[in-house]
């Protein structure tokens, strides 16, 4: 399996979701494009994102990292901001907030990156 | 934690990053400088009083001031506390404190600079309870204490292990954090945990023990082949473009590491290896991450985006092919120990100027279409 692959735009249910059906598919899409280039995944197939809500013209994003002292967070957090920018309505509020608790474990990597990483 | 995200950028932001950059190119070039001056060129026609501080101080430049810096400005951005930034800007007035001829205010910034460190990462592990955090304090410590023995003048030589300790231990540290995503091996964990304890034994009975390189020795030779059988490396380098030429990188430096571990012993033994154990180590594993990582880390703490291109592995096949230069035929002449640290030095001039290049070539490419990344963020 190759990066291309690991980052293929396919929907799974990999994190909570609350808000209209129809948004489901191009948020999870807009999240599959931001990738972690040192693990050569999205961070969706990492189990970085712990949920989106979206209601009332507010996008609510939370995200993860695995460690706390990961000097791209700020990176990451950008590109997933600027991703969802580009499919949300205009005049969305975005909020991409980073959370720490539960901890990141490997139990919320996707099957597909998992067989990336040879499990 | 909200992410607290900027897009614009205020006008102090931007003079205390070109003032960090300039303080960490002047010591990666004099380093530079006083480096290849010990390896029997003459960079500089008409040298300044800095020249002789720079050759005598090469290690300290490189250690302590350019990588010290480097790697506090890395964390710094990491923990998002502005007192974490006196450890960087410590240790890049340390450089030029050296550069002055004030080598006992060198010394003590140093230590300042890395006392402050080990704070910074005592906010990481109580953060985050890992492993790999609790390495990377482990490291800023081996640091602490080899600049505190610098400080006061003792053990000289357990300077060097403990400085490369610092370095080795943070990138093994930055290693198993991404190692986690690989499924658990038995007894990995604890093959690390027992080279990385022989690398401090080592580093710790350096400055007393004859046969302490030896260990150190075995503790390089050791992390080499932990690297080598654990990381994601052995993974990624089936992905593409970024990921592969990072990939590249790591296992590249891999192989130096264990050779700069024979080297080591070798040394310690009485063996003429002495530049292979340091510019192995230094050159061909710490400057493979530094080639491998900084695509990544430049955007996260500089604030510019690059486009990656196969460019990217001229500097790459520049250092490693100069290396081999440097150090498998400087036993037939001296003169290969020159040129390999010529060509090691245009390696390292290259990626700079390869880094450039891909962040005004991501310039070009964004300038002619409007870019979602350039527009306001809303909260």
């Amino acid at each position: 399996m190759n990066n291309k692959n690991a980052s293929k735009n396919t929907v799974q249910p990999a994190f909570p979701y609350a808000g209209p059906e129809e948004w489901r598919l191009p948020i999870t899409q807009a999240l599959q494009r931001v990738i972690d280039p040192e693990v050569a995944m999205t961070i969706v197939d990492v189990g970085l994102v712990y949920g989106i809500s979206f209601e009332h013209g507010r996008l609510h994003a939370l995200v993860t990292m695995t460690s706390a002292a990961c000097p791209v967070t700020d990176l990451i957090l950008e590109e997933v901001d600027a991703e969802l920018e580009r499919v949300v309505p205009a005049g969305t509020e975005i909020d991409v907030e980073l959370v720490w608790d539960p901890p990141w474990t490997t139990d919320r990597m996707s099957p597909r990156a998992k067989a990336f990483m040879g499990w | 934690m909200k992410a607290n995200r900027q897009s614009t950028t205020s006008l102090q932001t931007v003079i205390t990053r070109l003032v960090f950059g300039a303080v960490v190119a002047a010591s990666l070039v004099t380093g530079s400088i006083g480096g290849l001056v010990r390896a029997g060129a003459s960079p500089v026609s008409n040298p300044g009083p800095w020249f002789a501080q720079a050759v005598v101080a090469h290690a300290f430049l490189m250690v302590c001031s350019f990588l010290g810096t480097v790697i506090g400005i890395e964390r710094a951005v990491a923990v998002k506390k502005p007192w974490a930034f006196v450890a960087p800007a410590a240790s890049g007035l340390a450089g030029l404190a050296m550069l002055a001829g004030h080598v006992g205010a060198a010394a003590w910034l140093a230590l300042l600079a890395a006392g402050v460190f080990v704070a910074v990462n005592i906010l990481v592990v109580s953060r985050q309870r890992a492993a790999h955090t609790v390495l990377l304090l482990i490291a800023a410590s081996a640091w602490c204490v080899g600049c505190a023995f610098y400080a006061l003048g003792t053990l000289p030589d357990a300077l060097l292990p403990l400085w490369f300790a610092f370095l080795v231990i943070t990138i093994a540290a930055e290693r198993l954090e991404m190692t986690r995503l690989m499924k658990r091996r038995r007894h990995a964990a604890a093959l690390l945990y027992a080279a990385l304890t022989t690398l401090l034994l080592g580093a710790a009975t350096s400055g007393l023990w004859r046969w302490g390189g030896v260990v150190y020795g075995a503790g390089l030779l050791g992390l080499a082949l932990w690297l080598f059988s654990f990381d994601i490396a052995r993974r990624t380098i089936s992905a593409q473009a970024l990921s592969r030429y990072m990939a590249i990188c790591l296992l590249l430096g891999y192989g130096w590491l264990a050779l700069a571990g024979i080297a080591w012993a070798a040394t310690a033994i009485g063996f003429a290896a002495r530049d292979a154990a340091l510019h192995a180590l230094a050159l061909g594993f710490v400057f493979s991450m530094i080639f491998g990582h900084a695509p990544v880390i430049l955007p996260a703490v500089a604030r510019v985006k690059l486009h990656f291109s196969l460019v990217f592995y001229l500097p790459l096949l520049l250092l490693h092919s100069s290396l081999l230069i440097r150090l498998l035929l400087a036993q037939q002449s001296r003169d290969f120990l020159r040129i390999g640290a010529w060509l090691n030095t245009a390696s390292i001039a290259l990626f700079a100027a390869c880094m450039a290049g891909s962040a005004l070539a991501w310039r070009f490419k964004h300038s002619s279409t409007p870019s979602h990344h350039g527009h306001a963020h809303r909260h």
